[in-house]
């Protein structure tokens, strides 16, 4: 494998305006295969390993590695601007604008398999009864893959109905520092459920950054897409105990 | 020829036979065991009422009429029954309470027998059959009536094999749609008597397996479960679970603080208040930060300034949950009080029949005639007038049509002072409610000033009413919160005389009221229009709820909301409870709030619900779904798409099956008696 293809994958995926990765990381990240495939599948085969992968990884990119100022989020700075690109990776969605005991409630009403259709309490189908069949799988497992695809399919339902909706991310770069990201005009892609944790976005040069909080609007802010799986799987198993915490409920489900 | 006619109650007998005799009515007491000629010769020495027994109420009539073909003239007979004559009853052998087992009963045999109080009813309706060619059944037209209508059948068939049977398709009492339906005479449906047949022999079989299951198995619980008979209903359940399920919505609920913005400038000696286009965020620091921009940014600009016209829509054509929800917001009643007196005034001629889920008048309707005599009023006179003289105007058309009865409207005028006090306040809601349909919807202009404050919008919204058109008649709905704006121009930019960062927190929802538990069974197909109230009703005698009244705990939301712009609680409080069809002004639900009563659990139908809620999810006899899929199962009857043996089989398939799922974890539901009615730590 020569350098050159390499370089040529790295120019690829910068015209399609991703985060450039290092050689170093292309090369571990290439396909263990010979012959290698076309070009255009070999960059699509990086381009999904990239969007998966975790930002913080030690070279993922070249030195000086492209990442936040250090003082970004300082309070006291009544107003900054972004001085350069960087990519950065979703660790947390936040809904502001519905209460977390609203949410709650929804969450709990999927957990019994139901769900509202303005007053009409429906039964959500329960896609659990080829695993009890199987019995191979746990049932623990089935129990959580049947709900989230309830989950998912709600929250869908929900991003579309909350089209005002106000989101807070926590966004992290590539040395793994934190910044919340707090949607200043309404940017479609962001939803809980649409939005995965892990996903990646590119913050732009000229973002603006308000008492530390970085302000999102589609003219600053491009989603990348992608997905930790191992983090959106424990931050969706999570999310019920988490709000309820946070409003001081009893969180023993 | 002689015809036999039979309704389901003596006040519609009586007006029919008076429509249809044209007043030449003789009437003989139900003690003559004679023929009807024989009772014609005898009139006058057979008019000793019986006294103490159900009959008492019942007449036969004589008369002569022309039903036109094929039965031409005919010597008539006319009379009714009251209600039901027969009911499902289960053997002897299966009196006994523990033995046989409850679950024998879902395929014991079922025998339909003369109720014992109407023994004397079927006997009149076999005996006068005898001398009859033809039976003309006139029972209500929706499928209890049906049922009935076959009931009468069968009682006459006993008397008389040969019979011609027919019925008359009628929903009101008016004279001449009497007549128009005597000289239309159409068949019995069976397929909704068989649907009301399935319902009844469910009801029967459910009902007492699960209430011998509950009364024998918790009796061991000791405490007051020992004397207690625990009724168990496949209606009466889901409605009780809707108020459980309301209560500890309540009763859980965790308030959140949330921050909005509030923008107001003064111009032309107005103070014009601005909303954020967010509303609201849970959120501080991201709140502070929002704000801290607008005010950096010092001048807000104008960027859209909307003048249109605007409408409040006049309601759409009553039925009979409408009736019941209303008369519990407005009226000061139960939906069983609302149900009680509009069947007062059907039978009395004065509206049409109030079981009805049309909300659509058929174009054929002489609907300005109904109108011109309301004109005679008092009170809604002069507006019943001036609808005459050319304000008339056809009513929005709903989507629903049961196909048997017109929405419910006034037939004729009746003078107040005939009424009694609940019967006035129905009748005078129908009618307000009709004039209102029959008039022109309230127009107003609207305003809408959109600014950008910062990088924030906020908006501004008036209203100026400029003819209140049915409003005038119909009083129970209100178009304010009306205000003008002053004039904005695009583009112009101003700095807001006030800005300020304002604090709230969400406020809880509110318990269910009738109306809001009418509005879930309806959405929840639990009951039929006609039957919900009861339902309502029995969970209350039953002790599982009480309706208490609304407490100063509203007011006290409104405290905590305070100085919230967009406040009170917005989406926790209407959420997912809130209001759907029907309640289309904010409104209408705080009109009334004087007398409102609110329904809270017992200990024991919280214990129940809970009970079965924790047993088992997918078919806890606490939800409605079991209970829909048998509405559905029930329609599907009557639209020839299944049938009777087909639901029945799997109806009680289905309920054996939650039968034995609750038998086999009976402890879950002891714990959850004893965790919350002896107060033990069961659970």
């Amino acid at each position: 494998m020569s350098s050159e293809l390499q370089a040529q994958i790295r120019t690829t995926l910068q015209n399609q305006g991703l985060p450039v990765p290092s050689l170093t990381w292309i090369q571990s990240a290439m396909p263990n295969r010979n012959p290698l495939p076309p070009l255009p599948a070999l960059v699509a085969t990086i381009k999904t390993r990239l969007l998966a992968a975790d930002l913080t990884t030690p070279n993922l990119f070249e030195s000086p590695p492209p990442a936040l100022p250090s003082n970004l989020g300082n309070p006291e700075v009544k107003e900054a601007k972004l001085p350069r690109d960087v990519p950065v990776q979703v660790l947390d969605i936040e809904n502001l604008s519905k209460s977390k005991w609203d949410q709650v409630e929804e969450l709990e009403a999927i957990a019994r398999g139901e769900q509202t259709r303005g007053r009409e309490i429906i039964r959500l189908p329960t896609g659990n009864e080829e695993d009890e069949d199987g019995g191979a799988v746990s049932q623990n497992a089935s129990a959580t893959t049947g709900r989230n695809a309830a989950v998912n399919a709600n929250v869908a339902n929900a991003a579309a109905a909350a089209r005002n909706a106000t989101h807070r991310l926590v966004l992290q770069d590539c040395k793994g520092q934190k910044v919340h990201g707090l949607e200043l005009k309404r940017i479609d892609r962001i939803g809980i459920g649409s939005l995965n944790i892990g996903e990646k976005m590119v913050l732009k040069r000229g973002a603006t950054v308000a008492r530390g909080i970085v302000l999102l609007e589609p003219a600053t802010c491009t989603v990348l897409g992608g997905k930790v799986d191992a983090w959106h799987r424990a931050w969706m198993d999570g999310r019920l105990a988490r709000l309820k915490e946070a409003v001081g409920a009893d969180a023993r489900g | 020829m002689r015809v036999l006619c039979v309704a389901e109650k003596p006040s519609i007998a009586k007006a029919v036979a008076g429509h249809l005799s044209g007043g030449q009515v003789q009437s003989v007491s139900l003690k003559s065991h004679i023929g009807p000629s024989a009772a014609m010769l005898n009139i006058g020495l057979l008019t000793h009422a019986q006294h103490n027994t159900p009959e008492k109420y019942i007449k036969n009539y004589v008369f002569e009429y022309d039903f036109g073909h094929p039965w031409g003239r005919c010597h008539v007979t006319m009379t009714s029954v009251l209600g039901h004559i027969t009911s499902a009853v289960f053997p002897p052998e299966y009196k006994r309470w523990d033995h046989p087992p409850p679950d024998r009963l879902f395929d014991a045999p079922v025998n339909v027998i003369i109720a014992e109080d109407k023994t004397k009813v079927a006997d009149n309706i076999e005996k006068q059959a005898r001398y009859a060619n033809a039976l003309c059944i006139w029972t209500d037209c929706d499928r209890e009536g049906e049922h009935i209508g076959y009931e009468i059948c069968e009682a006459a068939r006993k008397g008389n094999r040969t019979l011609d049977i027919k019925r008359a398709k009628f929903s009101n009492i008016e004279r001449a749609h009497i007549l128009n339906a005597a000289r239309n005479l159409i068949d019995l449906d069976h397929k909704q008597v068989n649907a009301v047949s399935s319902r009844i022999e469910l009801d029967l079989r459910i009902g007492y397996a699960f209430t011998r299951f509950l009364t024998t198995n918790l009796r061991t619980l000791g405490g007051p479960f020992e004397k207690l008979v625990l009724s168990y209903g496949s209606c009466q359940f889901p409605t009780l679970g809707f108020v459980v399920d309301r209560y500890f919505r309540v009763r859980n609920f965790k308030p959140e603080p949330f921050w909005s913005i509030k923008v107001m400038h003064k111009r032309e000696g107005m103070d014009v208040n601005f909303s954020w286009s967010r509303t609201r965020l849970f959120d501080r620091a991201s709140t502070i930060v929002l704000y801290e921009r607008c005010l950096a940014a010092k001048m807000a600009k104008v960027t859209k300034v909307q003048e249109k016209p605007t409408k409040k829509w006049k309601p759409l054509p009553l039925t009979t949950v409408e009736l019941q929800k209303m008369a519990t917001i407005f009226l000061h009643m139960t939906g069983q009080q609302a149900m009680e007196a509009a069947e007062n005034l059907y039978n009395k001629g004065f509206i049409s029949y109030p079981r009805t889920e049309t909300d659509r008048f058929d174009s054929g309707m002489n609907l300005r005639a109904l109108v011109q005599k309301q004109t005679q009023s008092n009170s809604w006179g002069e507006f019943a007038q001036n609808l005459v003289n050319g304000g008339f105007q056809q009513p929005r058309q709903g989507r629903n049509d049961d196909k048997a009865h017109p929405p419910i409207h006034p037939i004729t005028y009746v003078a107040p002072t005939a009424l009694s006090d609940k019967e006035k306040k129905i009748y005078e809601f129908v009618v307000r409610r009709f004039l209102a349909c029959c008039s022109e919807d309230a127009k107003g202009v609207a305003t809408d000033v959109d600014i950008l404050y910062g990088e924030e919008s906020f908006h501004a919204h008036g209203v100026v009413v400029l003819e209140r058109n049915y409003l005038d008649v119909y009083i129970y709905d209100k178009w304010t919160g009306t205000a003008q704006l002053p004039k904005f121009t695009v583009g112009e930019t101003f700095e807001p005389t006030e800005a300020l960062m304002t604090e709230g927190k969400t406020a809880p929802p509110n318990y269910l009221t009738e109306a809001d538990l009418i509005a879930l069974m309806d959405a929840n197909g639990i009951g039929t229009d006609a039957t919900m109230a009861e339902h309502i009703q029995k969970i209350q005698d039953r002790e599982y709820v009480c309706a208490v009244p609304r407490t100063a705990r509203a007011a006290d939301g409104e405290d905590d909301d305070e100085g919230a712009p967009t406040g009170r609680g917005g989406g926790s409080r209407g959420g997912r409870g809130g209001r759907g069809r029907g309640a289309r002004s904010g409104g209408s639900t705080v009109g009334g709030r004087g007398g409102v009563k609110e329904f809270i659990p017992t200990k024991l139908g919280v214990a129940l619900i809970e009970g079965f809620d924790r047993m088992n999810f997918e078919t806890s006899l606490g939800k409605p779904f079991l209970r829909k899929e048998m509405e559905l199962k029930m329609k599907a009857i009557c639209e020839g798409r299944t049938t009777k043996e087909a639901v029945l089989n799997e109806s009680i398939r289905q309920y054996r099956q939650v039968y034995l799922q609750s038998q086999e974890k009976l402890n879950i539901l002891k714990a959850a008696c004893r965790q919350y009615v002896l107060q033990q730590n069961g659970g």
